[in-house]
This record gives structure tokens, C-alpha cells and sequence, in this order.
């Protein structure tokens, strides 16, 4: 029985007739390229493709699948990342819209926290708020903090602004009163109003999208929900109808923020769900890559032309944050995967500033006019112009598809080296080195600073550039191992494919932990348990695979920021206070037993578990690999240029062990073996790669 | 220009690079720490640094995201611990200063010293420095807007042990938590910022044993010295001159009206840069002076602002020469001289002083004045239950900063002396204490006008609901000292509270003041000034006015009376206006031919005027240049007479 039967947009009878094919198709769309993954369910095997994103992204995705060989009539689930909303956010290419609030609270949205992204430069602004000022209508009502009425809505008012707002013919309305949290009567009749004055507008309340006290962040939230809600549903619409145009029979599932997925009809009305997609797939491919080999506890890092994106696994689990936005000042309450963006990518810029420090990044020379040795133009020295210097990226891309210039990658090292007194070769190891440190910093900040030492991480890299990189990070942070899965320019695509149905509900509950009436919060989360299940089902989940966890949200009575638990069901306070000051002691360091203990939110993560069949474990053979070639690199362990050989990653089968120095070629990546460490194919095809003198 | 050349660096370029990210990254962790562990509002609101100083106490190295008050501050309380503890510091000491008169800024931030040992030597010394929300003194907050001397404003911590070679000294941390009205919250904070230093020393240790202690400690000498050098050179390339500017204090209550100078005197000889302040006025009978501590952290924060790449250690100090002239000015107070209040004082008139000196020389960062942070404090007890217990609103806005070379200024912001200062939300104020929050809206003409306007401030009004023995105190200034425009650009708006009793009718407060009674239904409001315009406003885009006219930046009226400009309405439902620009252009010749005049009217006449309502204040602000008492509407004549010719100074020769 499969999953995508009971997840059809029509679940009457006939459906269960369908004839269902054994494919799965997860589709990630990026800025550049369109990643195809397919896994067909009765043999394990999965193949890939590639193809450039298209302006309608529709495109892509269909042109990409049938790259992929795949008939839509033998999809039996279509699961999608997209940047459609990121990039309509970043864009401002955004419908016009309006918001609704309380009088006297238009510009909640603009004055914000206040703060600058920028601390020092004066001329560097916040952007502005996504709904213009004129189009932020007033209306008289007000209630206080706990939920009393102060002042009665005035209906007139609501029917005013309808009335105005229809004249500008705006898309969508964000619906955003004071204290709605405590009390979302007023929001709730104000939505009804203006759903019955225009009416197929898309109405966002936020009471409804983010029931959680402070205005700043509940009204940011809403309104990004809002302006994204007719491009979303037009989107899932249009991707829908062509789908099944195309002969496929269920629901696209669109992966969100959060880490899940859901199905169109719910991706409507919470578009604001799908502002990071694009980011989350790859954190959850690592961490799909790190346990399927054994490893609980990973860091991936998914390096590109321009930046990496740096996430953190911690016990089979992807990170969660709620404090994120797409740019600065717009704050998106909903959960993301944390994932940490720095400007290093093969790419960027190697330089020296006027008091003669050799910087690298965050400027990038992008896909075009591309690093030195593309030869479009850009003089100044790439890291991907060191890995060409050094050996250890060859003269050919893309299984010489795409040439580089060795020459020109030469003379913009020189040309830097020159001024830091260092000949070639060390400028080069040197353009690395620095590109290496930032990364490593960046990877210190999500999981040192936070109480995990990467010695029990493995490390899992991916994207264009991040298996040239891999062992030299590896070595700078002590991590022991690292896997570079079988396609890395696609692993993002993985991510999108074995994912589970998920929502995220939460309800504010503020009690002094010590004195809570532990009932009560039994009965707290009894209540979200039921819309949880109540929402999956809507989704046609079935019951036996819905899953709930619960989460509470605790901190020390005083302190600002709290801190999620994970805790039973039914509750257990006292353990829950327990594991609060465990988890307060590795995050931050301290714990204070005789503090007081507050709880602030209640969480209840809502999973329609997906079941997973098996990737094809490859069988071991005893096959010596062969070389393909012979070529002549440099290696950060010896002084000297060493005679490596270089390996064609198709050709290497499961169970081979590569002792460096080596170098592995693939269509999408180049893996650097150095000296004194080893590479394992595993079962799935992943190279392991170790430290050879490092007992495992 | 090759690294070979000047000052010699030992260190080879890739670990000079890594060791200098890797001293950043170690400042910045402490910052995340505090975020998220501090219990005080003010700290979580990112009042708060972090500074790794060498074995001289000089910072090697500053948080990116510190606030910008405390900069230039850490290496002398830094150097104030080591100079108390010479010889007796050993591993496993932790130590906390909050002296002012040792260099340090208000006795409410405290900062937490650890050295760094490795085997039995001290290498280096993590420092985080936080605003604790209560210190003592005279009033909730420890800021006593009428303090004269440090024994109102709150408890003063001169170098002390905290932890004893890792023994925790109860006695002494008790004796300070006593002194405040938030015992166990600085108790909280103090473990928090003592555990920043640990994260400190850690990172420090880690790096010692992967590059060995003489690479790092040459590490910290070299950034210093890195720093200097960029800061030097860029320096150099900028033209050699001296310029020299003031800007105002409203009045010192002791001496009476007239605007208290500020003077800035800034030279660029070479590779160097020299402030002198040495014209400044004595030290005024309220609590906005300044010690040398921060009057040296406004100049740092106001040159840095047109270096924002640079890194921030004493390097970035050492291009700097300041003489602050005699002790005992409003910028180089000295004990026991109240100072709590240096930064709503002094502290922005550097700053702002600084960055209009500084529009000479780099036009491009050219900046006009921002708006003056603020403070509103109403604290007494919450009869909404049973207990009463004790509330304290303490409230803080954004507001508009100064106009652009080319380009608006910022609508909203946090104040210059700390962009990160976060302003609350007032969800979270009304569960907390009995005021309702009954409106948070930017102003509309906040902004000065300029070619290009000064950014919008905001306009907070609240009532106080179930409360009783409550009182209001308020830490500002420039009612009468307004937000100024650069190049032709006209002044914002003043600063001030209009308290309406229940049933009465609205009262100014002005712009300071402390403990005024207030009692269940009152209601208070006050605005966040714009800041001040860049250029001559007859010189703005007639379609910009529009857009903020149907924005409501800029009312309809004002754009006739401020820019000339002539907009009508066309669809208000559509927020559709239109231009009349031969009206624009006949408006806009009358201006220019009669504003030079206006300023030297008759000052009493044109205060008469304001008291019969036919012109309000900003007409007088902005056209006469005439400051008012502007709850009474009497003229203030001297206050006048400088500001007009700050205006002839600072307007005229550009219209």
C-alpha cells in the first residue's frame, strides 16, 4: 500500500482503482538548476538529473522529469522544494496587498524592533515593509492582554476599509490586531467581514496563522503569509493542473521550512510555510545521508558556486530554529531548519586589503563572469582557481562539457601572491587555507557554541565544490569522518524525497514550572493533540501513521529566550524540569538548580509518517579500482607535488577503498582524497572518507 | 602596498588571517551566550559588549554586533582590574568593575572580567560588559534624572574579586545583589556574562593548542597593530584640515535657559586624527555628563561610523588622539559628578558632532543630526492583583535619522548610540505593567525637511490603568537643542512629554525630568524626533514630496509650508494625489525670497504668534528658529539666539 493513494486530491473510491506506479520524484528548483531525483520503490535504485530552472519554474520541473526518463503515469508521489517564495520575497515581485489592524498600530511592521542588520554602516538600510503604508487601514477595536474587550470592533469601519481596498484591487489582506492572541474574536469577525465584502481574496488572520503574543512577529509573520498566499496558490495550482495533465494521479507534497511537507491545499494558507523550502532540503538530505550510514549525529555542509549552507544533525534530528526571516526586520515565527549561510563558495574572491591581510570572500565572482580560469573576464583569484593551481580540480568540468584555463587560474594566484610575497603554489594553499578557517568558524558557531563537539559529528558533504573541500575541513575540525554521497551536485533533490507530512502547532501557557498545575497542561496539550490529528487527517493521513511530539518551551524566570524539551506523553512535569536544566547546562554551559523554572510555550510537532523503502544497498565487490588517470597535485601534508591518481567516482563499486592522496572525478564533483586519508565506497555508493591512521 | 612595508608582522599571512576571524568569532560567541541566557531586559534588548584584552588590558579584539556606547570603554576598565590586582591574579578569578570615573559608562553596566591562564600564565582577558536593570539609587532603573552627585544614581563597583582561584565569593556578590531592586536578575546576569568568558577562554585554549601560546599571544599584538595600520592608511589618504563644529545640551538647571555647548574640534594631520574638546561647558546640575570613559567611546563610535569595515580593538584607538580638555566639563566629569544620564547628553552630541565633521571630509557618508535617544520610565505598584507588586514600565523608541547625501534618512530607528537597542513589545509591556499602549505610529512632518528629509520619528502614546503610588520620570533631551539638518536641511521636531490628567488638559513635561505623580486614568504621550534634512528642501523632488504625501510621511500641508510644494488631492480611497507644479514653483520663489528674514524677526512677535495659534511649533522650529517653553509658550531668548545661529551656521549658506 502506498502512501500517495490515501494523499490524492480525491479520495473517493474510484481512486483506490488508480493503478499506482512504484516511482518517487522529488524535484528541488534553485536559482540555476532544476535537481531531479527518482527512486523507483520495487527495486530500491535511484537516478538523477539536472536540468537549467527555467522562468516559470513549471517548466523545469516538467522538463526535468522527463530528463530523468520518468513517466508522470508511474509516479506514485511528487514531492517539490522550491524557491518559488523566497525568491518573490527577496524580489519584492509580491501582488499588491494591504493590512487590517487595530488604530493607532499601522506601522507595528515598520518601526519592527527598530534594529539595524548592520550595526555601523549608516548607509545601509532595512528594507522596507512588504505592504506599503497607505495601504495599512486602521480600524477601531482594542482588547487587553487578557483577552478583555476594551473597546467593541466597529463593523463599519472593516466595511470601510473593504470598500477602499476593493477600489485598489489589492490580492491579499493581512488581518493583524493587538492582543489577538489573547483573544481573536475581533480578528475573527473582521476576517469574516472582509471574506464576505471580497469575497476569493485571500485573507490571512493572524490569530489563525501564528496565535502568539508579541505584535512585531505575529504581524511580520502574517503579512509574509499574506503576500505569498495568491502567488503560493496560484503556484501549487498551476504546478497541480500540469502534473495531472501529465498523467499524475496524486498531490504534489511541497516541502516547507520546518522540514516537512505539505499538500497544496494547506500550502495556500500557510504560503509563509514555504519561504525557506529551498534551504531545507539540503539539511535534511545530510542528515538522510548521515543516518542511513549509521551516524546520528552529522554536519552538512552543502557548498556552492557563491555560498554554503552550513545545518546540524543532532540525534537523527535537523535543528530547528524560530528565530529566522528571508531579509532582515521581517521575522517568520514559523520553524525552520536552521541552517547557517556564509559567503565561501568555489567562487569567491580571494584578496588582500590595504593593510595587507589576505581576506577571502564574501564577494563572490559568481557563475558569471565565473572564477579566473573560465575565462570570461574575471582576473582575481577564486578558491576554485586554487583547487585548479593545486592540482586538485582537473581542466575539465562536467565530464568536459565545460573547460577551465589553468593558465589564467595561474596568473590570478600569482598576481595575488605577489602581494603577500608568496610564489604560486603557497599563495594557492594559502587562498585555501583562509577559505577553509572561515568555514570551519562558521561550522564552530552552530555546534561548539552550542554544547556538540564535531569529533562526534560526521561530516556530510555536498553541493559543486564541497568534496574538494571536505577532508581539509574535516582535518581542521577534528571531525573523523566524512561522506560524500553518490551524486553531490543533487543531494539537495534527496532531500525533498523522503520526507514526512509535518505541522508544527504551538500555544503560549505561562506558568512557573515549580507550581503549574500539571493537569492543566496535560489538558493543554490534549487540546493541540486534537487539532494536530484533526489537520493530518484533513490531509488524508491515516491513523495509524499520524505521530505527535511534544515540546515544551521553558526557561529560567527572569531570562528572555526559552528553551524547547522534548517531553512524554502523558507529561511528566518534574522529568520535564529535569531535562530543562540538562539541556540549559550543554546548550549554555550553567545551570542554576535553585532558579526558579517558567514555562512559556507548548509545542506539539503533528508527523504524517511516510513509510520509506529501502535505497538498493549495492553488493560488496572484491574489485581492485583502476585509475583512469595520472595527474600531478598538491597536497597541504607534503611540500612537494605528488603523482596522484585520479579515479572516475562511476567507476568505483561498492566496498572499494581508495588510499590517498587521490583525487575522484565525478559529472557534478571532484573528491579530494590527501595523503594520509582513505576512501571507502559503502553499499549505497557513498565514499567514506577517514583519517587512515584514526582507529575506527 | 606590500604587508612587508612599515611595522614588521611575524605571523604568515594565512594564520595572521585565521587567528584574526578566529578572535572574532571567539567575541561574537560570548555575544550569542549573553542573548541567550541574560535575564536583565536592557542586555536582552543588546545593551551589551564583549572584548578579549591582552596582558596591557588594551582590546585585542570587540563583538561585531556590540553596542556602539560601549565601545572604546572595555580597555580601560580592563586596565583599571589589572592595575588593582597587579600581581594577585590567578587562575580561576573572575572579576567585576562598573566604575564610571575609571572609565566605565553608567553604574548599570557591569562588566565581568576573567584572565585566561595557560599553565600558571595569564595570556589574555575575556570581558563582557552588560546593563544590569536596577543598580540602587534614588530611583527604579538607577536613573535619576535629578541626581548631582553618584550616590543617587546607584551602587558603584570599583574593581572586586567575583570568584576566588574558582571559589564563588557569596559575601561579596550578596553585598551587590543587595544594593538592587533585582536581586536574583543580577544575580542571573553575572552568571550569565561570567559564563561568557568561559566561553572565552575555551575557544582561546583550543586555538593555544593547535597553534601554540607565542603564535597566539603575537596574534593579538599583530591585529592591534593590523587595525591600526588600515585605519592609518585610510586616514592618509583623506585631505589634512581642521574643522570644527558644537552642538547643544538643552540648558544646565543650575545656571538656567541657553543651550549648554559642546565643542568638537577634529584634525587630520597624515595618517592621524585629533579631536579636542576642549571648549566645552562645565559639568550641568543633572545627570547628563559625561566621564571620559564615554565621551572617548562617542568620539570612537562617531569616527567608526564612517569606517564600518574596520575591526574594532585599540588599534582602531591608537589612530585616534583626543584631548578632552579640564576635568570637570560635561564631557570629562569627574567624581562624584552624577553621570547616569551621559547618554542622553553628551554622548549623541559627539557622536552627531563627529558625524557632520566627518560629512566634510567624506561627503559621500555625508549624515545629518539623528534623533536623541529616550527613556520613559513609570514605575509604582500593579493593583491588578492582589499583592500589588511592584511594576516598572521602562520604555525606550525608535526614532528618524539624520537626511543623506542622495538619499533619505532612516524612518524608525534605533538610536546612533546603540543600533541594536531593540524596542519592546508592548504585548509584552501591558502583561507585565497597567499601562495600555493606545497607540505606536511614526509621526506624520517628523522628519526634518531636506532635499533629502530627515527619517520619520514616532509618536507613543499610553494610559495608565490599575495602578497605584506611580510616578514618571523621563531621560531625553533636545526639546530645546532639535535634531538639525547639514547642507541647507531644516531641524525635526522637539523632544518631550504632554502628561493629560484624567480629566484635565494636556501638560508639557519636557524633555527631562524625574518622579512627577501619576495616578489611574492618566494618559501621556510624547514623540521620537525625525532626524534633521540633508539639503535645501525648496530643492526636493516635487514627485518624492508626493509619495510621501500619499504615504502620510509628510501631511499635505506641510509639503506646501515646508517644500513648497503643491499637492492636491485627487482619490483619497485610492491615496491619489497630484502635483501642481506652476503653484510649486510660485510657492517655492516666494520662500526663497522672504526665509533668510524670518530668522530675524522678532522673537517675542513671532511667540506671540505661536500663542495665538496662528503659527505652531514647527513653523518656529523650522522657520523662525524661535525655542519656546512650549508648554507655556514663553520665549526662551538665549536658547533662541544661539539656535538661530546655528541655523544662519548651519542652513543659510546652502538656501
Amino acid at each position: 500500500m502506498v502512501f500517495s493513494a490515501r494523499l490524492s486530491v480525491d479520495n473517493s473510491a474510484s481512486m483506490e482503482e488508480r493503478l499506482v506506479g512504484t516511482l518517487r520524484v522529488a524535484v528541488d528548483v534553485g536559482g540555476t538548476f532544476t535537481d531531479i531525483c527518482v527512486m523507483d520503490e520495487s527495486d530500491g535504485t535511484v537516478r538523477v538529473a539536472k536540468v537549467p530552472s527555467t522562468p516559470d519554474p513549471i517548466d523545469g520541473v516538467i522538463e526535468g522529469v522527463g530528463h530523468a526518463g520518468v513517466d508522470f503515469k508511474d509516479v506514485a508521489l511528487f514531492s517539490h522544494g522550491t524557491t518559488v517564495a523566497t525568491n518573490a520575497l527577496i524580489t519584492r515581485k509580491l501582488p499588491r496587498s494591504a493590512m487590517v489592524t487595530t488604530r493607532g498600530f499601522r506601522d507595528v511592521i515598520e518601526i519592527g524592533r527598530g534594529t539595524k542588520d548592520d550595526l555601523w554602516d549608516a548607509y545601509k538600510d532595512v528594507a522596507p515593509p512588504y505592504i506599503r503604508r497607505r495601504d495599512r487601514l486602521e480600524v477601531s477595536e482594542r482588547v487587553d492582554y487578557s483577552g478583555n474587550v476594551l473597546k467593541e470592533l466597529d463593523e463599519g469601519d472593516v466595511r470601510r476599509a473593504a470598500a477602499i481596498l476593493r477600489k485598489r484591487e489589492v490580492e491579499a489582506i493581512a488581518v493583524c490586531f493587538v492582543n489577538s492572541y489573547a483573544n481573536p474574536d475581533h480578528e475573527i469577525r473582521a476576517k469574516e467581514i472582509l471574506e464576505e465584502e471580497l469575497p476569493g481574496l485571500a485573507i490571512s488572520a493572524s490569530s489563525q496563522i501564528l496565535p502568539e503574543i508579541f505584535e512585531h512577529e505575529r504581524f511580520s509573520t502574517t503579512v509574509a503569509n499574506a503576500v505569498l498566499s495568491p502567488l503560493v496558490s496560484g503556484y501549487v495550482e498551476r504546478l497541480g493542473a500540469r502534473l495531472t495533465a501529465e498523467g499524475y494521479g496524486g498531490d504534489a507534497l511541497l516541502l516547507h521550512s520546518g522540514g516537512g511537507v505539505m499538500t497544496p491545499k494547506l500550502a495556500s494558507k500557510y504560503a509563509v510555510r514555504l519561504a525557506a523550502s529551498g534551504i531545507a532540503a539540503g539539511a535534511i538530505a545530510a542528515r538522510h545521508v548521515a543516518v542511513t550510514c549509521g551516524f546520528e549525529n552529522a554536519i552538512g555542509l552543502d557548498m556552492g558556486g557563491t555560498s554554503t549552507d552550513i545545518s546540524l544533525v543532532w540525534q537523527g534530528r535537523e535543528r530547528v530554529t524560530r528565530d529566522w526571516f528571508v531579509e532582515y526586520g521581517y521575522p517568520i515565527r514559523f520553524p525552520s531548519i536552521e541552517v547557517l549561510t556564509i559567503g565561501a563558495g568555489g567562487g569567491s574572491l580571494a584578496w588582500t586589503d590595504p593593510a595587507g591581510a589576505l581576506r577571502n570572500g564574501p564577494q563572490s565572482a559568481g557563475a558569471d563572469p565565473g572564477p579566473a580560469c573560465y575565462g570570461r573576464g574575471n582576473t582575481e583569484p577564486t578558491n576554485t582557481d586554487a583547487n585548479v593551481v593545486l592540482g586538485r580540480l582537473g581542466e575539465e568540468l562536467i565530464g568536459g562539457a565545460m573547460s577551465l584555463d589553468r593558465r589564467l587560474a595561474e596568473e590570478a594566484v600569482e598576481r595575488l601572491g605577489e602581494r603577500v610575497d608568496l610564489e604560486r603554489v603557497e599563495a594557492a594553499r594559502a587562498i585555501l587555507r583562509v577559505a577553509n578557517a572561515n568555514m570551519a568558524d562558521a561550522v564552530r558557531l552552530i555546534s561548539i557554541r552550542r554544547g556538540y563537539d564535531p569529533r562526534d559529528f560526521a561530516l556530510v558533504v555536498f553541493g559543486g565544490a564541497g568534496a574538494l573541500h571536505g577532508a581539509a575541513l574535516a582535518e581542521e575540525l577534528a571531525i573523523p569522518t566524512v561522506i560524500v554521497p553518490p551524486n553531490p551536485g543533487i543531494t539537495s533533490a534527496l532531500g525533498c524525497l523522503l520526507v514526512d507530512i509535518r505541522h508544527d502547532f504551538a500555544i503560549m501557557h505561562l506558568a512557573d514550572a515549580g507550581t503549574a498545575n500539571a493537569q492543566a497542561v496535560e489538558e493543554e496539550f490534549q487540546r493541540l493533540d486534537i487539532e494536530a490529528r484533526e489537520r493530518l487527517e484533513s490531509e488524508g493521513v491515516p491513523p495509524e501513521q499520524i505521530t505527535l511530539e511534544r515540546l515544551i518551551d521553558m526557561r529560567y524566570v527572569g531570562q528572555w529566550r526559552s528553551l524547547s524539551v522534548s517531553v512524554d506523553n502523558p507529561l511528566d512535569l518534574e522529568a520535564a524540569v529535569d531535562l530543562f536544566h540538562n539541556e540549559h547546562e550543554r546548550e549554555y554551559n550553567y545551570r542554576r538548580d535553585d532558579a526558579g523554572v517558567e514555562i512559556y510555550q507548548l509545542n506539539v510537532r503533528a508527523i504524517g509518517i511516510a513509510p520509506k523503502p529501502e535505497f538498493k544497498r549495492h553488493a560488496i565487490s572484491g574489485d581492485e579500482p583502476v585509475p583512469e588517470a595520472m595527474r600531478s597535485v598538491h597536497f597541504d601534508e607534503a611540500d612537494e607535488a605528488v603523482q596522484t591518481p585520479v579515479y572516475e567516482r562511476g567507476e568505483l563499486p561498492a566496498g572499494a577503498t581508495i588510499v590517498g592522496p587521490a583525487i575522484i572525478d565525478q559529472l557534478d564533483a571532484t573528491t579530494v582524497v590527501p595523503p594520509g586519508w582513505s576512501a571507502e565506497v559503502d553499499e549505497w555508493l557513498n565514499l567514506r572518507m577517514s583519517k587512515t591512521e584514526v582507529a575506527r | 602596498m606590500s604587508r612587508s612595508e612599515g611595522r614588521a608582522y611575524t605571523l604568515d599571512p594565512v594564520t595572521f588571517e585565521v587567528l584574526k576571524n578566529a578572535y572574532v568569532n571567539t567575541v561574537d560567541q560570548m555575544a550569542e551566550q549573553i542573548l541567550r541566557t541574560c535575564h536583565s531586559f536592557v542586555i536582552y534588548a543588546r545593551d551589551f559588549s564583549s572584548a578579549l584584552c591582552d596582558l596591557q588590558g588594551d582590546t585585542i579584539m570587540q563583538g561585531t554586533q556590540d553596542i556602539a556606547v560601549h565601545v572604546g570603554t572595555l580597555h580601560y576598565t580592563a586596565k583599571a582590574v589589572l592595575d588593582a590586582f597587579e600581581g594577585d591574579i590567578n587562575p580561576g578569578d573572575v572579576f567585576a568593575i562598573n566604575d564610571p570615573y575609571l572609565g566605565g559608562t553608567h553604574f548599570n553596566d557591569v562588566r565581568i572580567i576573567r584572565p585566561i591562564f595557560v599553565g600558571d600564565e595569564v595570556i589574555a582577558y575575556a570581558q563582557s560588559n552588560g546593563h544590569w536593570a536596577d543598580v540602587g539609587g534614588s530611583v527604579p532603573g538607577s536613573f535619576d534624572v535629578n541626581a548631582k552627585e553618584h550616590f543617587a544614581e546607584g551602587l558603584r563597583i570599583p574593581p572586586v574579586r567575583l570568584w576566588d582561584g574558582g571559589k564563588y565569593l557569596d559575601d561579596v556578590v550578596r553585598m551587590i545583589s543587595s544594593n538592587s531592586r533585582a536581586p536574583s536578575d543580577i544575580e542571573g546576569d553575572l552568571h550569565a556574562q561570567a559564563e561568557a568568558t568561559r566561553i572565552a577562554e575555551q575557544e582561546i585554549l583550543r586555538l593555544v593548542e593547535k597553534y601554540g601560546k607565542d603564535t597566539i599571544t603575537t596574534g593579538f599584538t599583530e591585529v592591534q597593530d593590523y587595525v591600526e595600520r588600515l585605519t592609518r592608511q585610510r586616514i592618509a589618504e583623506l585631505p589634512d584640515g581642521t574643522w570644527e563644529t558644537e552642538d547643544y545640551i538643552d540648558y544646565d538647571p543650575a545656571i538656567g535657559e541657553g543651550l549648554v555647548p559642546i565643542r568638537v574640534k577634529m584634525t587630520i594631520e597624515g595618517d592621524q586624527v585629533m579631536y579636542d574638546l576642549s571648549g566645552s561647558h562645565p559639568a550641568v546640575g543633572t545627570f547628563l555628563n559625561a566621564g571620559f570613559g564615554s565621551a572617548f567611546s562617542g568620539i570612537v563610535a562617531g569616527t567608526k561610523t564612517f569606517f564600518p569595515d574596520v575591526p574594532l580593538n585599540s588599534g582602531f584607538y591608537r589612530a585616534i588622539k583626543v584631548d578632552l580638555g579640564p576635568e570637570g566639563t560635561v564631557v570629562n566629569a569627574t567624581w562624584p559628578t552624577a553621570v547616569t544620564g551621559f547618554c542622553s547628553g553628551p554622548y549623541e552630541k559627539i557622536m552627531n558632532s563627529i558625524f557632520e565633521l566627518w560629512s566634510n571630509v567624506m561627503p559621500e557618508r555625508a549624515i545629518a543630526c539623528s534623533f536623541n535617544l529616550e527613556y520613559l520610565l513609570v514605575g509604582g505598584r500593579d493593583t491588578r492583583r492582589p499583592e500589588s507588586p511592584y511594576f516598572m514600565w521602562y520604555d525606550w523608541m525608535v526614532g528618524g535619522w539624520g537626511g543623506r547625501n542622495g538619499r533619505d534618512g532612516s524612518n524608525a530607528t534605533a538610536p546612533i548610540f546603540g543600533v541594536g537597542l531593540a524596542v519592546q513589545p508592548l504585548e509584552g509591556q501591558e502583561r507585565l505593567s497597567p499601562v495600555i499602549t493606545t497607540e505606536h505610529t511614526i509621526r506624520a512632518d517628523s522628519g526634518g525637511p531636506g532635499e533629502f528629509r530627515g527619517g520619520c520619528g514616532v509618536e507613543k502614546g499610553a494610559i495608565l490603568t490599575e495602578a497605584e503610588q506611580t510616578v514618571m520620570s523621563y531621560c531625553c533631551d533636545r526639546a530645546r537643542s532639535i535634531a538639525w539638518g547639514i547642507e541647507g536641511g531644516l531641524p525635526s521636531l522637539p523632544h518631550g512629554v504632554w502628561l493629560t490628567r484624567k480629566d484635565g488638559d494636556p501638560d508639557f513635561l519636557g524633555a527631562v525630568f524625574s518622579n512627577v505623580d501619576v495616578a489611574e486614568g492618566d494618559r501621556f504621550t510624547r514623540p521620537s524626533a525625525g532626524g534633521g534634512g540633508f539639503g535645501d528642501p525648496l530643492d526636493r523632488d516635487p514627485n518624492s514630496v508626493l509619495e510621501d504625501v500619499a504615504d502620510e510621511y509628510v501631511s499635505i500641508e506641510r509639503a506646501l509650508i515646508d517644500y513648497g510644494v503643491v499637492v492636491e488631492l485627487v482619490d483619497g480611497d485610492l491615496a491619489e494625489y497630484t502635483l501642481d507644479l506652476d503653484g510649486t514653483e510660485r510657492e517655492r520663489a516666494r520662500i526663497r525670497a522672504a526665509r533668510v528674514g524670518w530668522l530675524e524677526e522678532d522673537a517675542e512677535s513671532v511667540a506671540e504668534r505661536y500663542r495665538a495659534g496662528t503659527l505652531d511649533v514647527l513653523d518656529l522650529v523650522r522657520h523662525y528658529g524661535v525655542i519656546l517653553d512650549w508648554g507655556s509658550g514663553d520665549l526662551l531668548p538665549k536658547t533662541t539666539k544661539t539656535f538661530r545661529e546655528m541655523l544662519v551656521r548651519r542652513a543659510v549658506p546652502h538656501w
